[in-house]
């Protein structure tokens, strides 16, 4: 094997570690979809009584469905940082560390395991959005794209947060950075709301801020059908992700020594 | 410390190149706002031995196989393991071996089967050779009962032969073990030691281990090295090593003040603690009555005397000076049991 096939061998292994783990034991992940089923059911709900918001045409729930998917997986992607904090205290990070794997094969292995729950978010979503009649396009190869975005998504934020895991070293830090990045990225967003409402100088900020671009594109393809944003949108999210692929793999050695 | 640069009596007889498999040079970790952790060490693993790297916690052991298995860079100085340069080919180096942290390093959440098999993938091992390897393992091992059950329900000393049983799947040729019987009952501490042992003899494993037991790198070693404050105090075989202390040992039971000194050729005092002498005598046997005599004479009075052969824990002494700090091997062994009980949530 040449040594990318071995690195993409490595980072699929350790993505196969994590799906074998959500098999045995997916408690969190159910747990983690009670927040965007929350959103989605009492707060879309009550929004769409306010006939005033129906964005391009859509009501609000439909609004909403692409926002909530992203901030859900923007979830368990900010938080995955814990996991490794928790991989590092038993003892786990350092046996990895110690395969013949690359230190990017490894963060590359932990951000896929990462966009694996995101994928698992992603169906729980669609199925509530299913099941309480949300009207989206659940043209097949849209749904793909979506699932596509998702995994990416979370293999960015993933990534943001070992950075940060490498330097915060303990599970109540990472705890406590996770609440203090979410809450304003999703804010920022076209998450919930139309970007034009926003005041300007918010505007501004949700110019640089990936989840507007991850929202933009998983809402074109479920609900718009207008993939012209596309090719940007995945442009500024490779282009993050590959950046934090790389503080990740770089810092990550901070962890153990 | 005059006694540092004491050679080891088994050193330097030809062995060297082809049939060396790691080879330390001068090796010097310095913590950023910490210690110097590791002071310009020396030494070699031979291919196919069982090497001990023994001292008290704290004395660089575990940093030093972080920087042999490339978990950590060295500040100074350079790693060879099978003539490959640990600095410029880590991969390459991390291919050839297997680690066994002193924290149980096992997954809880995964079954004992596809921890085999995770890191079989990791290791790259042949894809038609892997499960005929986990399930021998497995067997070898006593774990195929337990095999699709999650690890988190297995004893320390099970997830402990776990860790071992991945040795035997990826088939390292050298393998680094920190510490594996701390934290372990008995019996299971024999099970993990035999199949230590196994290794080694039927697939001729490379073997370097990390104890402050002295007792079970006597057992298991056939060369060590004694490290104390980031330093080699001495290396040799454990046979050469005890008798390099020179003598018998003889524990005094007294009462009274302890005697300034001890003429030489009666012995010498290794420790002195309220109660109890320690004396190092050539010819322990003949040596009792005139040490009884001279401690009478001078108003000891001596209640018991016991002679022992000595033991590694001597050589340390003589080495170091210093006893070894019991208080820390405590500590480990309660981290550890931490460790096993964190996995089995």
């Amino acid at each position: 094997m040449s040594g990318i096939q071995r690195s993409v061998s490595s980072a699929f292994t350790i993505a196969e570690m994590e799906a074998r783990k959500i098999r045995h034991d997916s408690t969190e992940l159910w747990m983690r979809t009670v927040q965007p089923a929350l959103w989605l059911l009492i707060f879309g709900e009550v929004f769409n009584a306010i006939r005033g918001l129906s964005p391009g045409g859509f009501s609000y729930m439909q609004y909403i469905a692409p926002g909530v998917l992203a901030q859900s997986v923007l979830f368990v992607a900010i938080f995955y940082g814990i996991n490794i904090v928790w991989e590092r205290d038993v003892g786990l990070l350092t046996k990895l560390l110690s395969t013949p794997s690359s230190r990017t094969s490894v963060v590359v292995g932990k951000a896929l395991a990462a966009g694996v729950r995101g994928i698992f978010m992603g169906i729980m979503l669609f199925a509530l959005a299913l099941v309480i009649g949300v009207n989206l396009r659940f043209d097949p190869l849209d749904v793909a794209g979506v699932f596509l975005v998702v995994v990416l998504f979370a293999m960015c934020f993933s990534c943001l947060s070992m950075t940060l895991a490498s330097f915060l070293k303990t599970r109540d830090r990472m705890m406590g950075i996770g609440q203090v990045i979410t809450m304003p990225l999703f804010f920022a967003s076209s998450a919930i709301y139309p970007i034009s409402i926003m005041p300007g100088w918010l505007q501004v900020i949700s110019k640089y801020n990936p989840l507007t671009y991850v929202v933009d594109a998983i809402r074109s393809m479920l609900l718009t059908g207008d993939y012209s944003g596309i090719p940007a949108d995945t442009l500024v999210l490779l282009g993050t992700t590959v950046f934090f692929v790389f503080c990740a793999s770089t810092m990550l050695k901070r962890l153990i020594e | 410390m005059t006694t540092t640069e004491l050679v080891s009596p088994t050193q330097g007889s030809g062995e060297r190149g082809a049939g060396t498999a790691v080879e330390v040079s001068n090796l010097t970790k310095v913590y950023l706002h910490g210690p110097t952790a590791v002071d310009a060490i020396n030494f070699e693993v031979r291919v196919g031995e069982i090497f001990g790297l023994l001292g008290p916690n704290g004395a660089g052991k575990t940093t030093t196989i972080k920087m042999i298995t490339t978990l950590t860079p060295p500040t100074s100085g350079s790693i060879k393991v099978f003539g490959v340069d640990a600095a410029r080919e880590p991969q390459k180096v991390r291919q050839m071996l297997g680690f066994v942290p002193q924290a149980i390093s096992v997954d809880g959440d995964l079954t004992g089967y596809e921890n085999l098999l995770i890191f079989a993938k990791l290791f790259f091992v042949d894809r038609e050779e892997r499960n005929t390897r986990i399930r021998a393992a497995l067997d070898l091992f006593g774990l195929e009962d337990r095999a699709d059950d999650l690890v988190k329900h297995y004893s320390g000393g099970m997830m402990r032969r776990l860790e071992i049983a991945q040795a035997l799947v990826n088939r390292p040729r050298l393998l680094f073990l920190d510490e594996p019987s701390i934290g372990l009952d008995p019996y299971s501490r024999k099970q993990v030691i035999d199949h230590i042992r196994q290794l080694n003899k039927e697939f001729g494993t490379t073997i370097l281990v990390t104890t402050h037991d002295m007792a079970e790198a006597d057992e298991l070693c056939d060369r060590l090295a004694i490290m104390n404050l980031g330093k080699i105090a001495v290396s040799g075989a454990p046979r050469d090593l005890k008798r390099s202390v020179g003598g018998d040992i003889l524990t005094v039971g007294i009462s009274g003040s302890i005697p300034d000194a001890l003429p030489g050729e009666l012995g010498s005092v290794v420790s002195a603690e309220t109660g109890t002498l320690k004396i190092l005598a050539v010819d322990g046997e003949r040596a009792i009555p005139r040490i009884t005599d001279f401690l009478e004479r001078n108003g000891v009075v001596v209640e018991s005397v016991s002679l022992s052969r000595p033991t590694l824990e001597d050589v340390f002494m003589k080495y170091t000076r210093t006893s070894l700090q019991q208080e820390g091997s405590f500590r480990d062994a309660r981290s550890a049991r931490r460790s096993i009980a964190r996995h089995g949530r």
